[in-house]
């Protein structure tokens, strides 16, 4: 039995994601882990005064929507593990692919207006995650 | 592309700048406008197009405006006497400390109270309250987050309310967005009611030397009515959406969302309530020993810190230093600025352009900042302000009223609204969607924040003629 990792961030831009790694995983009888990498980068460009712990927040905030993902790999008979890593998208998911020994990566295809990221970052992101880790990984 | 356009327009906008004093200073025979002028204004539209344009951090750019009035005072100025604009003494004299101090305190309050989970407990019980109704439970989180970005600063209450928020709104099924836009709206409209709200609130009332009562009851009202305006709007913009919202999370997930809201320290909360009530009380007769603001807030602070003695190295790691940085820098250039003669140059013609008429001056700074703040940084250009609104209520029959000062207020905080370059709560806001899979476009935001903005520039320009 391989191991899936499927990178998510919730809305409805990943739930075709979602729903494929679950397909996947079932057809290969796979075992599945979401996981969720917390990146507050986004808050360098201000000087707002930031004496919230955003992190722990935004923690919180990605368990959640594992959680959202696991019961909808759960309907569809599909026990899902959940992983949440703090730091940049790209260096964390090399480390997740590592740690939990991945034979593949999913990542999704930005699907609709709301997708974070467009389909030149994802597949930029895809190949040179394959290159460094060595592991297999699929834009669905 | 939208990056593109932004940078040819502050190019084109540079040039057009450089061009008109260039003419002025041609017309004027010459010799009017010296090369300090010329270095400070550039320096100062160098610092506001970096900030607007996010070519850095606020702060970094920030301080290399203040660096480089320093450096062409002293290296340039020494070898050449025209380009001296401004000594280091003289310049601490332009920032204002009671600002600074102010927003220090008010870090070390919400600090502690962040670690409370108050906020979080608040938004949940709303949820348990509203029974799945979207449209009820929209409504009471965007007074929440009105309410607490008065009192708070409101960066903070978008940090502490928005992630949970998304989760509560995927939880009753309705689309995120629907309720953080106008939270986000509610936060910039919250923030004016209160002279510790919002940046441009606290650099005003601060110039002007107003108390916390003094400047809450010229804005609370109109910031109520202006939050009562977002409700209805935002009951009209999402109507669709509220109407067909069904529950879509099992108990399981409801249990977790309940959680991720608990009070994590009761005996925190009790302390921080107790003396935060005490500060605010103090804020409202705080005016009749003479304290000024930051030294009830700072007062309030030292009381908190002795009370609930927190790791003190690991409290002023939490306090944001880059953002007295940053309003230090920002205090340097626009000194410079006003030392230089480049704000005299800008009052005197806003003065031309208004005339001597009271009302058109009024409208003009409301909507000049209104417009403004929608696609650049709101404190520098409140800073800048500030001395043209003092020289207008100088040479205006009847504007002693402090009324130009509060139209520059309202401009400020309510033209924030209009897209989510306009203030900090936008932005940050924005990237908590993106966090959770949501991106929000330029024009999604404007879509929400334009009718908004206009709806409340036009309530405040009239509550303003009407009432002063």
């Amino acid at each position: 039995m391989g191991k899936i990792l499927c990178a998510t961030r919730g809305g409805a831009a990943s739930r075709a994601s979602q729903d494929a790694a679950i397909a996947l995983a079932q057809e290969r009888g796979d075992e599945l882990i979401f996981l969720y990498v917390v990146d507050i980068s986004f808050l360098n460009q201000t000087a707002a005064p930031l004496v919230v712990d955003v992190e722990s927040r935004l923690e919180k905030m990605g368990r959640f929507q594992l959680a959202m993902a696991q019961e909808r790999a759960a309907a569809q008979g599909i026990s899902a593990g959940a992983l949440v890593r703090r730091g940049q998208l790209r260096a964390e998911l090399l480390a997740a692919a590592r740690e939990t020994e991945a034979d593949l990566v999913l990542l999704g295809h930005p699907v609709g207006t709301e997708a974070v990221f467009d389909e030149a970052a994802i597949q930029s992101l895809a190949t040179s995650l394959a290159r460094e880790s060595g592991v297999k990984v699929r834009v669905v | 592309m939208k990056r593109i356009a932004l940078c040819a327009l502050a190019v084109l906008g540079l040039v057009s700048l450089f061009a008109g004093i260039w003419w002025l200073n041609g017309r004027s025979g010459g010799g009017r406008y010296g090369t300090s002028f010329f270095v400070s204004a550039g320096i100062f539209v160098f610092v506001f197009a970096a900030i607007s344009l996010r070519w850095m951090h606020e702060t970094s750019a920030a301080l290399l405006g203040a660096v480089s009035v320093w450096l062409f005072h002293y290296v340039a100025g020494t070898f050449f006497p025209t380009f001296q604009i401004l000594d280091f003494e003289e310049s601490m004299r332009f920032v204002d400390w009671n600002v600074i101090f102010l927003i220090l305190g008010m870090m070390i309050f919400m600090a502690m109270f962040s670690e409370t989970g108050i906020f979080n407990w608040l938004a949940f019980r709303a949820f348990r309250l509203a029974r799945g109704n979207a449209w009820l439970l929209g409504m009471a989180l965007i007074l929440l987050t009105g309410i607490v970005s008065a009192f708070l600063n409101d960066v903070t209450a978008i940090l502490l309310l928005v992630p949970l928020s998304i989760e509560i709104a995927e939880t009753v099924g309705i689309h995120p967005l629907a309720y953080v836009i106008p939270e986000v709206l509610a936060s910039n409209i919250g923030g004016a009611a209160t002279i510790i709200g919002d940046p441009p609130s606290t650099i005003v009332g601060s110039h002007l030397g107003l108390s916390f009562v003094d400047y809450m009851v010229n804005m609370v009202f109109i910031s109520a009515i202006c939050l009562v305006v977002l409700l209805v709007l935002t009951t009209g913009l999402y109507w669709r959406a509220f109407s067909t919202a069904r529950q879509r999370t099992s108990p399981a997930l409801v249990a977790q969302l309940e959680a991720d809201a608990r009070i994590t320290d009761n005996r925190l909360l009790k302390k921080t309530a107790l003396v935060g009530l005490a500060t605010i009380v103090l804020f409202f007769v705080g005016d009749q020993f003479g304290m000024p603001p930051s030294v009830i807030a700072l007062v309030g602070a030292a009381v908190l810190i002795t009370w609930v003695r927190p790791d003190m190295h690991r409290m002023l790691r939490e306090v944001d230093w880059t953002t007295l940085v940053f309003f230090i820098g920002i205090f340097v250039i626009v000194g410079a600025l006003e030392a230089t003669g480049v704000i005299g140059w800008i009052a005197d013609a806003i003065a031309h352009l208004a005339g001597d008429n009271l009302t058109t001056a009024t409208v003009l700074m409301v909507w000049i900042p209104g417009a403004a703040s929608g696609i650049v940084a709101n404190i520098p250009f409140t800073v800048a302000a500030l001395p043209i609104a003092d020289f207008l209520t100088a040479s205006i029959n009847g504007a002693g009223n402090l009324v130009l000062y509060w139209a520059l207020v309202l401009g400020a905080d309510l033209g924030g609204n209009a897209t989510y370059l306009g203030s900090a709560p936008n932005i940050v806001a924005i990237g908590l969607l993106a966090q959770a899979g949501y991106r929000v476009s330029f024009g999604r935001f404007m879509r929400d924040g334009v009718p908004v903005t206009i709806v409340t520039l036009a309530l405040a320009t009239l509550w303003l003629l009407l009432h002063y």
